[in-house]
């Protein structure tokens, strides 16, 4: 590839993802004009009054643009989990609840749902106890100072069926009438309530799992020969492991607390980059990164603007997702598998 | 001349039973060293050793006069390469990629290799003969294709002695031979110094009558038995019982009308 062609398609990833989520302003059941989304979000960024109505500031700035940057937040960190947990786990049909990230978020959600009511503590929750799974799962996989890949695979698998139960039980346990309800669609997957103060708080371990990955990528590579001959090519295996699980559990648990559970772009956001640039991580892990961001961005849209009711996410990302995949899977014949 | 490697009176065992105890053996530069012994006689778990992989749990292992007890990995790595016996293929990396992560150790935690460490690879694929491979993925190459690219790997990783786990286990002829060709080339050409673990002996006649400096050790019963060189080790007496089978050796007259003696398994011996 040349290099020009090449700066242009980074320059293409790394702006798409601002460019889907201005788009995303002016789309919705209250339609705003491109002009005036342009002229709400400069008169908000350089703190002048503003002389459009009102209620697009409102529509624009408060409830759209949060939850643009929010559904492109989650949906990035989600893709790049992904990705690299394929890497490490050398396997390409794993996603980042491997590890129980999700059912422990799910558990966390459902305990604050029920017992607390109140969205802040249900964020927390649904976030310690997603942390709190990948640390029994790595606690469980944890023989003879090492951590066996195989070995923290079934920790995951143990550690997610038992939160599974715990919801279920919850699940039984909850009032039908308002409690049972938030759980269900709280485990579809959700933008709805999204704020500033979401992105503020979620974003934090956001970035900082974002950023790890980023800086690590180019050793997935490496880890993802294997344990030993990583080893032999002078990785320390236990550490990198370890700093990896830990920036994706930081970056899914934090996505996940604010928006519920939202399946499918972690398994297929990485193969949709596979396909497109191949499986270098050094490319792969910042493009997933990206498409990950627009098409949950994208799918969000259409979840507000397609019915007057919200679709929940978890739904639309597999409908939306699975013949988008099929098509690529028929286009590139498949990309080397 | 300071031994590359000296592995000293070192006891390996997964529980209480040992898979081999008091192993001793000492590799100079330009030397290739044959491993032998039969199938669970801890060949592997005795390079796994040496790789730092397994901690021994008596004796030390020494890597250029220095103990890799406390080495970390990285350091390791410097002295030491590995060709694995099975590489298991998950993704289709390209070809190149695979080589250039042989020039992991070199860098920083969070560095993506540079043009000098992707010119040194391309030379890595090159010296193999592969270098009209590097763009295509390694999930396609033939068997013996693939092990010439994980040779060229541990080539890029720039060490004195790399260590290959059987490199020619289900290769065809023309295959065995060209790894073995590539292995005296390195040695003759480059100084390199090879452990190697075979089921083939006929492996060490060949690198004898190559002019390479050849060792030979059998490992038997949690022991090596026999030691030196291939002429010395590789007799029919201690090939029967290292294998318990009836072997014979013969001499092959060759074009040139130098002889190359090959290794003719005939029958088990029952182990009554």
């Amino acid at each position: 590839m040349s290099n020009t062609r090449k700066s242009f398609l980074i320059l293409v990833f790394i702006l798409a993802p601002f460019l889907v989520i201005l788009f995303s302003l002016s789309v919705g059941r209250y339609p705003v004009d491109a002009l005036t989304v342009i002229q709400v979000i400069w008169c908000k960024l350089t703190l002048q009054p503003c002389p459009v109505d009102e209620i697009y500031q409102t529509v624009v700035w408060d409830i759209r643009l949060p939850r643009a940057v929010l559904g492109a937040m989650v949906g990035g960190c989600l893709a790049i989990s992904g990705a690299s947990f394929q890497g490490l786990f050398r396997n390409p049909l794993v996603n980042a609840g491997l590890l129980g990230v999700s059912s422990g978020a799910g558990f966390g959600a459902s305990v604050a749902i029920i017992m607390f009511n109140n969205v802040l503590i249900t964020y927390l929750l649904a976030f310690g106890f997603g942390m709190l799974a990948v640390v029994l799962s790595y606690l469980i996989a944890r023989v003879y100072k090492a951590t066996p890949t195989i070995m923290l695979v079934l920790g995951g698998v143990i550690v997610s069926s038992v939160f599974s139960a715990l919801i279920s039980l919850l699940k039984y346990l909850a009032d039908p009438t308002d409690q049972l309800p938030a759980i269900v669609f709280w485990l579809m997957g959700s933008l709805a309530n999204a704020r500033f103060s979401d992105i503020m708080m979620a974003g934090v371990p956001m970035l900082i799992g974002i950023s790890g990955l980023l800086l690590l990528r180019w050793r997935i590579n490496v880890l993802s020969m294997g344990d030993r001959e990583a080893h032999s090519l002078g990785i320390n295996t236990t550490v990198n492991k370890g700093i990896v699980i830990a920036c994706a559990s930081l970056a899914t648990a934090g996505a996940v607390c604010v928006s519920g559970i939202i399946g499918w772009v972690g398994l297929v956001i990485p193969h949709i980059g596979r396909m497109l640039v191949g499986n270098d991580n050094k490319v792969l892990i910042p493009v997933s990164l990206s498409l990950g961001a627009v098409f949950l961005v994208i799918v969000d849209d259409v979840s507000r603007t397609l019915t007057g009711g919200e679709i929940p996410l978890g739904i639309l990302t597999a409908l939306i997702g699975g013949p988008f995949f099929v098509y690529l899977l028929k286009k590139t014949k498949g990309g080397g598998w | 001349m300071a031994s590359l490697l000296s592995v000293e009176d070192i006891s390996f065992g997964y529980s209480a039973t040992p898979v081999f105890e008091q192993v001793s053996l000492d590799i100079s530069p330009g030397q290739v060293f044959c491993l032998l012994g039969p199938n669970g006689s801890g060949k592997t778990t005795l390079l796994d050793c040496i790789l730092g992989w397994l901690k021994p749990h008596a004796g030390r292992i020494m890597l250029d006069g220095a103990d890799i007890t406390d080495m970390p990995a990285r350091q390791i790595a410097h002295h030491v390469a590995y060709v694995p016996q099975i590489h298991e293929k998950t993704f289709p990396y390209l070809v190149k990629d695979i080589v250039l992560m042989g020039r992991a150790s070199y860098l920083g935690p969070f560095a993506a290799p540079s043009e000098e460490d992707v010119a040194i690879s391309a030379q890595a694929l090159d010296m193999v003969g592969m270098g009209s491979f590097k763009e295509r993925p390694y999930t396609q190459l033939s068997g013996g294709e693939g092990q010439l690219v994980m040779v060229a790997r541990a080539l890029a990783q720039q060490t004195p002695l790399i260590i290959m786990d059987e490199p020619t286990a289900h290769l065809d002829y023309r295959h065995e031979l060209i790894i073995l060709e590539t292995i005296v080339k390195l040695v003759r050409d480059r100084g390199l110094s090879v452990l190697m673990a075979t089921h083939n002996p006929n492996h060490g006649f060949y690198l004898q009558k190559n002019g390479i400096n050849t060792r030979v050790a059998m490992m038997r019963n949690k022991h090596i038995t026999n030691f030196g060189s291939a002429a010395e080790v590789l007799s029919e007496y201690k090939l029967g019982e290292l294998y318990e089978i009836v072997a014979r050796i013969v001499d092959c007259v060759l074009d040139d009308g130098g002889v190359l003696n090959q290794v003719v398994p005939v029958s088990t011996i029952s182990r009554g």
